[in-house]
């Protein structure tokens, strides 16, 4: 019953979350046809593509964790044969699921179409760098949810990944090998390497945070 | 002995602006407890330390044998908890929480799901954010009903409810409790819903029991004496006396202890006994609460 409890309640949140996940992956596909067409296309299409990436991450955190809570479903959740460490673990990786699924289909997709089209394939790294800044920022923003629940600390941390961004991706086309728009083919130079392996243990990290600081809670509601 | 599904012993939780004191309770197997208290007494904290939803600063708990919060998830195996302010999820429907549940609990038995959606008049391809504050409780005591616990733990549950709803809700608790292996937990300050479902009762306040016994020991216990107290006359201080209010010559002696030589005493003490008055359960209870503070003050 303890294996099957925590995999209905992944189930049960990848149902609830079923729509944004879709409908993001639907919306970012989009954009990233569109991005090949012509340079105002590729504008448009780019623009869109962070925009998508943004309301999923976005989305997925508030629907999935801020508005359970808010609708008080927590105590109907808490009251089943779990424990808090069994909810936490379900809840972080449901939604963790729902994320990398249409996540991992973007990025493969931005990488396939940048190959195969006139954009240059020098930009691949920088394009892992910045789809990694996304994965980071979602895993900060789902941690501080799990673990703070407060209405205050998630919109900060939505405010800091929207404005971040902006600085980081003229950073990232800045490194030597971030992107050689010139090049046939892309360099994947330590400095970008070292970018992609910070943001995955900036990943890692938040989510492991998160995970301990709620499981070590005393009081969840 | 009965079994205990419920065991406090000495527990404490402390928060900046309130306490649980030295909570000790002691639930059995087909009883029906009543935690009576005024607004912020405590009932709320001490049935989320029993779900394990807060987790105590000091003391154990014991609930169906299992030790809280540490063995929880097996505990809340045997547990059905409806809380007044239990939300579902407001975009799906109630056949869909029907499902969900039934797929936790192997113990679910959709004949009575079935018949109770039917007694509450619930449609199950409602939506939960159409349903009234109403049909939201009976929604939420049909999922945990359904799964037939052994310990039903209801956490003011009747509190914003019309008074038809909550006739429904309690006549439909009253036919539940006819079970007499299932332990019910039921919070009000309702005293009227207490008195009518309940066979213990244990009143809080300001974070402590102050009082928890029988129902009928409590009735039989508590009693008003009205006095007519002649002009010189002063009442002697009688041990089971909580409270004497005088109006020039009338006094009124409020006892938690009564017994036929009270009156005697104070016939004794030249006073007339005009009346005993037997007590509602709302009247123990707010004389209860005033007396307990009288002594902590």
């Amino acid at each position: 019953m303890t294996g099957s409890i925590v995999g209905q309640l992944v189930l049960k949140d990848l149902y609830l979350t079923r729509w944004i996940a879709a409908g993001t992956m639907l919306a970012g596909l989009i954009a990233l046809a569109i991005a090949p067409l012509g340079s105002t296309a590729f504008y448009v299409g780019s623009v869109s593509f962070v925009c998508v990436q943004i309301v999923l991450i976005v989305f997925l955190v508030t629907v999935g964790v801020v508005q359970e809570k808010k609708d008080k479903a927590l105590l109907f959740i808490l009251s089943l044969p779990v424990s808090t460490t069994q909810y936490t673990f379900a809840k972080m990786a449901a939604n963790f699921i729902a994320y990398i699924v249409p996540w991992l289909l973007l990025t493969a997709t931005c990488l396939a179409i940048i190959f195969a089209s006139d954009i240059p394939d020098g930009m691949m790294p920088a394009v892992t760098a910045i789809s990694l800044y996304f994965l980071c920022y979602y895993c900060v923003l789902l941690a501080v949810a799990i673990a703070t629940e407060s209405a205050t600390w998630i919109p900060v941390v939505i405010v800091i990944g929207n404005v971040l961004i902006n600085f980081f991706i003229p950073l990232v086309f800045r490194l030597p090998s971030g992107a050689n728009l010139s090049s046939g083919s892309s360099t994947w130079g330590l400095d970008i390497l070292a970018v992609l392996a910070l943001e995955i243990a900036l990943s890692a990290a938040a989510l492991a945070i998160g995970f301990l600081a709620q499981t070590r809670k005393k009081n969840f509601v | 002995m009965s079994e205990c599904v419920v065991e406090f012993n000495g527990v404490n939780k402390a928060y900046r602006f309130f306490e649980l004191r030295d909570v000790n309770l002691r639930l059995e197997a087909g009883q029906i407890m009543g935690l009576v208290g005024p607004n912020g007494a405590g009932k709320s904290t001490t049935i989320r330390i029993l779900m394990a939803l807060v987790q105590q600063d000091g003391g154990t708990v014991r609930v169906l044998g299992h030790s809280m919060p540490d063995d929880q998830a097996a505990a809340k195996r045997g547990v059905g908890f409806v809380s007044e302010d239990m939300g579902l999820y407001g975009g799906e429907t109630l056949a869909w929480h029907m499902h969900f549940i039934a797929r936790v609990y192997p113990s679910w038995d959709p004949d009575y799901a079935r018949l109770l959606q039917r007694r509450f008049n619930l449609r199950p391809e409602q939506p939960i954010k159409g349903l009234s504050h109403g049909e939201r409780v009976k929604a939420a005591l049909l999922l945990v009903l359904a799964r037939r616990p052994r310990l039903l733990v209801l956490d003011e549950p009747t509190t914003g409810l019309d008074p038809v709803a909550r006739h429904e809700i309690l006549n439909e608790l009253m036919e539940v409790l006819s079970d007499e292996r299932r332990a019910v937990l039921f919070s009000s300050h309702h005293t009227q819903d207490v008195e009518q479902i309940s066979d213990q009762i244990t009143f809080m306040d300001r974070g402590r029991i102050i009082d928890s016994s029988d129902k009928e020991t409590f009735l039989e216990r508590w009693r008003r004496i009205q006095l007519d107290v002649p002009t010189g006359i002063v009442l002697p201080m009688l041990p089971g006396v909580i409270d004497v209010q005088t109006d020039g010559r009338l006094a009124v002696a409020t006892t938690n202890a009564y017994a036929p030589g009270l009156d005697a005493a104070y016939v004794r003490a030249g006073a007339v006994v005009r009346e005993v008055q037997r007590m509602t359960l709302e009247e123990i209870f707010v004389a209860n609460v005033m007396s307990s503070r009288k002594e902590v003050a």
